[in-house]
């Protein structure tokens, strides 16, 4: 069960191994991102953040479609991390079980603007984003989990 | 008030808010500024006293990443800044405070976000290699927060003391008593919001082992501190010894390793990046958050190993990019980065991006352990024991608060940048391959656990006058039976409240309430 579906560039940190773990009980967290998951010193970092008590996968996005939608991983408390926008809407598109996603933390970059506080969106990103509120996914803004959760499209 | 105490006030404000300055060492709690507040209007144990009060209720306000907790700082300063000139005590201090703390807070929100405008004037000054005005405008934007809210300080001190203590002067003391009850229900707050980031059901028996220690035995904090880490050593202890760890020696792909040729660098420019990583927090905002910061510590190395103009700006604007991280566990990532960086110095065909690659790699993990371990840990213990002592008044609390968060602290910041220098990628292979981290983060939630349980039945005054027979009160009964039973289930009550995801401010006035009528009804005393 995918317990949070998460868009953070910085992946596995503070927020992510402080709060969210703890306050919803995972027991997996899966990262899904491809350059990551072929690079052996990203791998090295993020294993040591690794928050105790969980098993954490680095996989590509792919790699993470077929885990998540492989009926084996339903008892699983699961948390995904991604990097980006273009990662999420392909995991939404591919895995039927991603019916919601948070927006953690997306730093300011080359065509973005602010819509939060931690969240920086770049038209090509909204126009992602649109598509997937169409397909009906829920998206929300949310940094820790004691954060009033913003709707995304509330921001816009 | 006299002008020089508002002066006093404001400075010590303003050195509250410089401790982005100041490497983060929690010199802004109230437990260290409402005791500094106390000494400028003459009456500095009314002031350890209120400093304890306030570090209770706000102790599980933990800055993560962006989350901005309420200022406590101004909220602090001036919630006791009024009690004590209106001559009431700390549940006075503490209804200012909290609504104070959380307006400033949004003003300081405000500051985050427009700073980024002077990001356009750091990225000319690097583009042009000028690393003299980089530290000039790090220090200039950093300087904004304290001048800003010391001025909110000194304005609220000039206009407000008096209409303040002709309000005050007004409360009824029934409304009064309630205030005093409600402050001792507050805590519940603080620590089931520790609680919901450090509770794990495997580690829970630490908790009620502090708990027991602290209700039945009355063990000091600091005597449950030192059990604790006992506790944690041999439960950590044993779990190595079975895992046998491996070193994995090995070198990776040498990315940093810093060739044992002729350093650069000497231990002085490493010593002076550590000096300069206190300041990395000063110019935070939320479009970069640390970066300037980053290009501040590294300025030393970058003179030695920039020959040129031109590779000094490609070297500031590299520096210049997006990075925040844990101000504790700054120095590895800077160490590393400088080690880097004289690579680069040496050998011709380094490949500049991997610097950031790895610096950019590195701040998301490493912010994870750091983070962990001195939040959700070391300022657990250096609370608890701090606070307890002060609540009796004793000036030993704020300075052992400070001592047992900074000695470690500063201690281990300063070895990691050398370590990061000198080890680089090899230390932190040799970390994930010993499983040190492993042990340390579990030790570290076990002691936590064991401060945190002890805290209810220490910190919490909170009883029942209720009688349940001629000349008996249930308190009495209880206290033979299963002493800080109340401090316990009120804690758990909102801890029950923050897994069903019900709003903190809510829980806050929740706890108000509950204290407030719980003394009216004579209920709860």
């Amino acid at each position: 069960m995918i317990a949070l579906c998460r868009i953070d560039d910085r992946l596995v940190h503070g927020q992510v191994a402080f709060t969210w773990v703890p306050a919803l009980g995972i027991n997996h967290l899966i990262v899904a991102n491809d350059q990551v998951a072929g690079d052996e010193f990203q791998k090295l970092a993020l294993g040591l953040a690794a928050p105790r008590g969980v098993t954490q996968r680095i996989m590509t996005v792919e790699g993470a479609v077929a885990f998540l939608n492989d009926p084996a991983s339903t008892p699983l408390k699961i948390l995904v991390l991604v990097k980006d926008v273009p990662d999420a809407a392909r995991l939404a598109r591919d895995v039927p079980a991603v019916t919601s996603i948070n927006f953690g933390g997306i730093r300011s970059r080359e065509g973005g603007s602010h819509v939060s506080k931690a969240v920086a969106l770049t038209e090509g990103d909204i126009a992602l984003v649109k598509a997937l509120l169409e397909k009906g996914i829920e998206l929300e803004v949310r940094q820790v989990p004691t954060d009033t959760r913003q709707r995304l499209e509330n921001l816009l | 008030m006299s002008t020089a105490s508002i002066i006093w006030i404001t400075l010590i404000a303003v050195l509250g808010h410089s401790e982005d300055f100041l490497g983060t060492t929690l010199l802004s709690r109230p437990l260290v500024l409402a005791p500094l507040v106390g000494a400028a209007l003459g009456d500095v144990h009314a002031g350890i006293v209120m400093g304890a009060t306030l570090e209770l209720i706000f102790m599980g306000n933990i800055k993560v990443g962006a989350a901005i907790p309420p200022d406590v700082i101004t909220g602090g300063v001036l919630g006791t800044a009024f009690a004590i000139t209106s001559g009431k005590g700390a549940a006075i201090a503490l209804a200012l405070a909290v609504p104070i703390s959380i307006l400033a807070e949004m003003l300081l929100s405000w500051l985050f976000v427009t700073r980024s405008v002077f990001n356009k004037a750091f990225a000319r000054a690097a583009a042009s290699g000028d690393w003299k005005r980089i530290q000039t405008l790090h220090v200039a934007s950093g300087l904004l927060k304290p001048l800003l809210m010391g001025t909110v300080v000194c304005l609220s001190l000039l206009l407000g003391a008096g209409a303040m203590k002709s309000l005050l002067d007004l409360i009824p003391a029934w409304l009064n008593t309630g205030l005093v009850v409600a402050g001792n229900v507050l805590p519940a707050l603080g620590f089931a919001l520790l609680l919901n980031l450090m509770f794990r059901q495997d580690v829970a028996p630490y908790f009620f082992l502090g708990f027991i220690l602290a209700s039945y035995l009355h063990l000091p904090m600091i005597a449950i501190g030192g059990l604790g880490i006992i506790v944690a050593m041999i439960v950590t202890g044993r779990d190595t010894r079975a895992d046998g760890g491996d070193p994995g020696a090995a070198g990776h792909n040498g990315r940093s390793d810093g060739a044992a040729a002729a350093h650069v660098l000497g231990a002085r420019e490493i010593r002076a990046v550590f000096w300069r990583s206190m300041a990395l927090e000063a110019n935070f905002n939320f479009e970069t958050w640390q970066n300037t910061g980053v290009a501040f510590a590294l300025v030393p190395v970058l003179r030695l190993t920039c020959p040129d103009r031109a590779s000094m700006a490609r070297a500031l604007e590299r520096h210049l990019q997006f990075f925040n991280t844990s101000p504790y566990g700054s120095t590895l990532i800077l160490g590393i980065t400088a080690a880097m960086e004289e690579q680069r110095f040496k050998d011709p065909d380094f490949d500049e991006e991997s610097i950031n690659a790895v610096k950019l790699g590195l701040m998301g993990p490493l912010a994870g352990v750091f983070d962990s371990l001195f939040w959700g840990t070391l300022k657990v213990i250096a609370a608890g024991v701090g606070t307890s002592l002060a609540l009796k008044g004793s000036l030993l609390g704020p300075l052992l608060f400070l001592a047992i968060f900074n000695v470690p602290h500063l201690a281990l910041r300063y070895r990691l940048t050398f370590t990061g220098y000198r080890a680089g990628m090899r230390f932190l292979q040799r970390l994930q391959g010993s499983h040190v981290m492993d042990r340390l983060t579990q030790g570290a939630s076990i002691l936590g656990l064991m401060v945190v349980g002890a805290m209810p039945a220490t910190l919490m005054t909170v009883g029942t006058p209720l009688r349940i027979g001629e000349g008996v009160t249930l308190q009495s009964v209880l206290d033979q039976v299963a002493p800080g039973l109340i401090p316990l289930g009120l804690t758990f009550l909102v801890y029950a409240g923050l897994k069903r995801h019900i709003k903190t401010s809510y829980l806050l006035v929740g706890l108000l309430a509950l204290g407030f009528c719980g003394s009216l009804l004579h209920i709860l005393n």
